[in-house]
């Protein structure tokens, strides 16, 4: 049977909201049975679940985690993670953890926060001037946001990779030292080095070892964002964020793509966000399951594309809804 | 429409069916212009009718520019009358004659013209011919009426007039004893402009050595380079050994001066005893040794008069007689001849030899004559120094600026009122800078300057008037719109998603710019900096105000010459301080100060056909460059 682990209890505009322990049986609460209030067009097709509803009517909600993922081990750890832009809130109450070494899908329909909580965690989202955070993230134990915290430092510490490709205007050579080069390394074999190494890491080598001083801006659109991967492991991160990495690559290049996530699972923590299920389901070890700025289910990718304990998780996952 | 599904029988009215199927709508009167097919003739009709003016003006420019200096042919003609004329002929004209000057006519003179009144309309034609001979004549260029020729000698037929009017040359041809043409010189002088005539004897001291034309001529030419060697030699000893001693007199006066006022400074402030002491000693030593070079400086200036006066006596000794078409003698020193040919024995390649002489002393040599004669080489300089100073200071400010207006200010109504202000100043009629650059640059900052590091001099200023460094800070002001708005599109031309690459690498925001932004942005800053050049090159108006002048003596940069073991070392010494030649200013001079316009016509063009060449060169160097940055950081797809 469940045992969720925390219900979580929001409160609109509360940073800090109190949380509390309890035992649920069952996937949810009873579910709301009041006439649906399509607030958002994509809930007309939300069958029974009444979960949505409530998320809608910004009822109290609680995420439902399995316990497979509570790990000990964890990289990234998420607690009671939220988020404003201006007035208003994209993140409610987030609370999860990346495992060491495994990768983490993001899954969920467009604008539920997939991308704001993965750019939270470099704080990419500092670049933007209204937005206000509340709760705490650690990266292996040191906090991401704090008074003292240099954003420089944290960032070079995770890697990230964009949706669209984004090499630099530079060489091939350049792009993928661009850290170390940020950091004044100046000595050619160890450059030499990383280059080849994150290269090799990242499936590229064979294909720009005799190009290295080409622009990196004349590769296809696959070897750009395999670039962009080397770019970001060529740091050693201690976890790599991945943003839609496929959404603008053909199959093959998303081929590629997937393939190389799986090579890197083990050596790197991955946190990826993904519109293809196919591909969260193929490629990742935890999937978390987000709706309209709450994390809703988070397991084993296993058990979340087979036997999700959410009515909902299971439309989503099948394409019921979405 | 419609019209295929069934009745839905509903009383929605959004979507009710028209009870009976409507007639489709069809197309009038609009239909032309909704085909779209007139516009796509106006839109490339406005597109010629700009390629037509830009490319008549350039070709009318290179047209006029590029003939200035072809030596045409110099025919004689001889008027009703008995007056004979020799020169260059121009352009054929047809005007209609005030009847007072019909009646003034004698009664042959007047026959003929009626004939060609009646010919033509009641309308004359007449010839621009240009005589020369100024020191006789008082006039360059005098027009001659078609009907007054009596006689041509045939170098008519190679000129404009000749093929219009077909005249007939038995009747009208002259004798060929009569005018013998073949030995009709063009002789270019230092003053007093063009001399047509014949050549008649050589002499030397007085005495003719030949008095036959042919021979005069060789011994013209076999003396000629030798008596401007002579000349070169004596303008160095004016300009540079003179200068030099002027030079040092100067340095000595203004140390003397200087000295002087410290002692006097401290004098009036009272100060300590010792501190007279070494001021006296400094003030007795400054003046002593400006006594000594005085002493010097009177020496050398007597030595080099009496080697002037050699040089001088030297170049009297050579003389060229020749004797213009109306028969006046006239003695020309070998020395104040520029440049002599016999126009009408000249070869094709004899010509391309006198046209390339003429443009190389055009763009190497300085200007002669109030600069209607002579080269523009000050003026080159002068734009190309100029527009490099002015783009040197304007690139890294106006770029600056626009890096803090679009990646550090916050965007706000202030961000965009600045904005708004830098763009409207790139609309601010270019005299007021003039005016700007004249009361702040050389009247506040240039004062301030001469009071504080030359002081010695005043009160004859240095930098508190015009001059090259005010000009380019002028011009600089006036572009800066140009390139902060270039360099702002260039930096929002660049896509986000790199900055974010670049910081989520962990790069802090003056890297990104300096790493990501600015590469990226730089063939944007270029182009700037071309529009930049073209505006700042191609001004005038404000240089009139802060330093442009008609006549420069010095360069802005001092070359001395000095011979060293390995050859001779360049050494210069920038004056940026001094007044300059600017091509734009040396056009607007020619064309409308000048006492002799038609003369300096020619070289209008030809100047105006520098100035753009100059600045299309400056601003193809500036695009090879952006091209290549374009190669660098561009692939396939950007």
């Amino acid at each position: 049977m469940t045992t969720s682990s925390e219900t979580l209890r929001s409160r609109a505009g509360a940073t800090s909201p109190q949380t509390k322990p309890s035992s649920a049986e069952g996937p949810s609460g009873p579910p709301a049975r009041e006439a649906p209030q399509s607030v958002e067009p994509q809930n007309s097709r939300a069958p029974s679940g009444g979960l949505f509803a409530s998320v809608d009517a910004k009822q109290p909600f609680k995420t439902v985690v399995h316990e497979a993922s509570v790990h000990t081990d964890s990289v990234l750890e998420i607690n009671d993670f939220n988020l404003w832009y201006g007035e208003s809130r994209a993140l409610w109450d987030i609370s999860m953890s990346c495992a060491r070494g495994k990768v983490t899908a993001l899954i969920g329909p467009s604008g539920c926060g997939k991308s704001t909580l993965l750019r939270s965690v470099n704080r990419m989202n500092d670049l933007i001037d209204t937005v206000k955070v509340g709760g705490e993230m650690q990266l292996n134990g040191d906090a991401i946001y704090g008074s003292g915290v240099d954003v420089i430092d944290l960032r070079k510490r995770i890697g990230m990779v964009f949706q669209k490709p984004n090499p630099f205007p530079m060489s091939i050579f350049e792009n993928v030292v661009y850290s170390l080069r940020i950091d004044g390394e100046r000595d050619r074999t160890v450059l030499e080095e990383v280059c080849e190494a994150s290269l090799r890491g990242a499936g590229l080598w064979e294909e720009a070892k005799d190009r290295l001083n080409d622009s990196a801006l004349a590769m296809s659109g696959g070897q750009q964002q395999r670039l962009c991967i080397a770019r970001a492991i060529a740091a050693e991160p201690e976890v790599l964020l991945l943003d839609e990495p496929c959404s603008a690559l053909d199959p093959i290049a998303t081929g590629r793509i997937e393939e190389l996530i799986d090579e890197l699972k083990g050596s790197y923590s991955v946190l990826i966000v993904t519109h293809n299920m196919q591909q969260a389901s193929r490629t990742s070890d935890d999937t978390a399951f987000m709706y309209l700025g709450r994390l809703v289910e988070f397991g084993p990718t296993s058990e979340i594309f087979v036997q999700p304990r959410l009515k909902e998780t299971e439309d989503y996952v099948t394409g019921r809804f979405g | 429409m419609s019209n295929a599904l069934p009745p839905t029988g509903t009383k929605d009215p959004l979507i009710a069916a028209p009870s009976a199927p409507r007639a489709r709508r069809s197309r009038r009167g609009t239909s032309l212009f909704a085909h779209g097919e007139p516009m796509i003739w106006f839109t490339g009709g406005s597109l010629v009718l700009a390629l037509l003016m830009i490319i008549g003006l350039l070709g009318w420019v290179l047209a006029q520019g590029m003939g200035t200096f072809w030596p045409e042919r110099v025919p004689q003609l001889e008027l009703l009358g008995g007056e004979r004329l020799m020169g260059e002929l121009g352009d054929v004209e047809r005007y209609t004659p005030e009847a007072s000057m019909l009646d003034a006519l004698s009664p042959e003179l007047r026959a003929r013209a009626d004939l060609e009144l009646a010919a033509l309309d009641g309308q004359l034609e007449r010839v621009l011919l240009r005589s020369g001979n100024f020191d006789i004549s008082n006039t360059h260029y005098r027009w001659v009426d078609r009907y007054a020729i009596a006689h041509a000698s045939r170098e008519l037929d190679d000129s404009e007039a000749g093929r219009q009017w077909e005249l007939d040359p038995a009747r009208f041809r002259m004798e060929a004893s009569a005018s013998d043409t073949d030995w009709s010189l063009v002789v270019e002088r230092l003053s007093w402009g063009r001399l047509y005539a014949k050549p008649v004897a050589f002499q030397v001291a007085g005495q003719a050595l030949s008095d036959d034309p042919a021979e005069a001529w060789e011994q013209f030419e076999a003396h000629h380079s030798e008596a401007r060697e002579r000349w070169q030699q004596r303008r160095d000893l004016e300009t540079h050994d003179i200068g030099d001693v002027n030079h040092a007199l100067e340095e000595a006066r203004l140390a003397a001066r200087a000295a002087q006022m410290d002692l006097d400074a401290a004098l009036a402030a009272s100060a300590g005893a010792p501190r007279l002491t070494k001021l006296r000693a400094a003030n007795e030593a400054a003046q002593a040794s400006l006594l000594d070079t005085e002493e010097l400086g009177e020496q050398r200036f007597a030595e080099l008069q009496s080697q002037i006066r050699e040089l001088d006596e030297q170049n009297a000794r050579q003389t060229l007689l020749v004797q213009t078409a109306d028969g006046t003698l006239v003695d020309l020193q070998l020395a104040d001849v520029v440049r002599a040919y016999p126009a009408n024995q000249l070869g094709l390649f004899g010509r391309l030899g006198v046209y390339a002489s003429r443009w190389r002393e055009f763009l190497f040599d300085d200007p002669r004559e109030a600069n209607s004669e002579g080269g523009v080489f000050p003026a080159i300089f002068g734009t190309v120094v100029m527009t490099l100073i002015m783009s040197l200071l304007v690139v890294p400010l106006g770029v600056l600026a626009a890096l803090y207006l679009r990646e550090y200010a916050k965007q706000g109504p202030i961000v965009s009122a600045v904005r708004i202000a830098v763009n409207n100043l790139a609309g601010v009629p270019s005299i007021v800078f003039g005016v700007f650059g004249l009361g702040f640059f050389c009247y506040i900052v240039g004062v301030s300057i001469d009071e504080l590091f030359y002081s010695a001099k005043l009160p004859s200023p240095t930098f508190g008037t015009g001059g090259l460094l005010w000009a380019s800070f002028t011009l600089a002001l006036l572009t800066l719109p140009v390139v902060i708005v270039a360099t702002e599109e260039a930096l929002s031309a660049v896509p986000n998603s790199m900055r974010e690459g670049s910081y989520a690498c962990g790069a802090t925001k003056w890297q990104t710019i300096q790493r990501i932004v600015l590469p990226r942005a730089a063939p944007g800053i270029m182009t700037g900096m071309v529009l930049a050049i073209a505006r700042g090159a191609g001004e005038v108006a404000p240089l009139m105000l802060v330093g442009a002048v008609k006549l420069a003596p010095d360069l802005p940069i001092d070359v001395n010459n000095w011979s060293g073991s390995l050859g001779p070392i360049w050494t210069g010494a920038a004056h940026l301080e001094r007044s300059f030649m600017h091509l734009g200013f040396h056009i607007y001079d020619l064309g409308f100060q000048s006492q002799n316009s038609e003369a300096a016509k020619p070289m209008v063009y030809t100047t105006t056909l520098l100035l753009i060449g100059i600045v299309v060169t400056l601003n193809l160097l500036a695009v090879g460059v952006r091209s290549r940055l374009r190669r660098r950081f561009a692939g396939t797809h950007v």
